[in-house]
């Protein structure tokens, strides 16, 4: 049997309930993955970042647009 | 300057998150705010605050309040489209962000973005649940990054 909306139910209510044990520091890998993606070439001011919004745009657009089969 | 300002760093699709809505960090200018509302109208889009639309008239009287008070102001539009116009960003003040911008384009549009180290610190500071979730998965990716960076 697959998995029915109570496990779905049942999955958000435990990663709600896990979320505020997350601890998340910002340690020296963290900062120099940020510092890597700041002065990557496509982040500098200036760039089209046209594919951003048409991403988001398109993803939401896909679960709007889905209709349960059975 | 939230996920939606994160998002405008990410290298491909795979690493965009899904947000509800998109920040708009404004400074405590009430006549600033003012012109901010006027454009949301002129756009079409509708004023709230608090799950309750915005008092009429909408003038620096009224701005001055919310300045005040550093209420948030929310416009929506058809769709999904939900703008938070925020007055605060947790640990930064607006001079500081607004100095160290990135200005991106989206269709031919210009879009002042904070810098991401900002969004992330900031996101840290308020330390909230979604926020928490937002910097596990966030640094997940990056992480994902640096290993093909290193491959590269």
């Amino acid at each position: 049997m697959g998995p029915t909306l109570e496990d779905g139910l049942r999955a958000l209510r435990e990663a709600a309930e896990q979320a505020p044990s997350i601890r998340i520091d910002l340690d020296d890998a963290y900062l120099r993955a940020i510092a890597l993606l700041e002065a990557l070439p496509c982040n500098q001011s200036g760039a089209d970042k046209s594919w951003v919004w048409r991403s988001d745009r398109a993803f939401r657009e896909t679960y709007r647009r889905a209709r349960l089969k059975r | 300057m939230g996920v939606g300002g994160a998002n405008f760093y990410a290298r491909d699709p795979a690493t965009v998150f899904l947000t509800e809505d998109r920040d708009l960090f404004l400074p405590l200018d009430p006549d600033n705010l003012v012109r901010c509302w006027a454009a949301c109208e002129a756009a079409g889009l509708d004023l709230w605050i608090a799950d309750e639309p915005l008092d009429i008239p909408r003038d620096r009287w009224l701005a001055e309040r919310i300045v005040e008070r550093r209420a948030l102001t929310r416009a929506t539009g058809t769709g999904e489209l939900l703008v938070d116009l925020s007055l605060v960003m947790k640990g930064f003040d607006f001079e500081t962000v607004w100095s160290d911008r990135r200005t991106f384009i989206v269709d031919g549009v210009d879009i002042p973005v904070a810098r991401l180290l900002h969004i992330v610190t900031s996101k840290h500071a308020a330390g909230r649940d979604k926020d928490r979730l937002f910097l596990a998965t966030h640094k997940e990716a990056l992480e994902g990054l640096l290993k093909r960076e290193d491959v590269d």
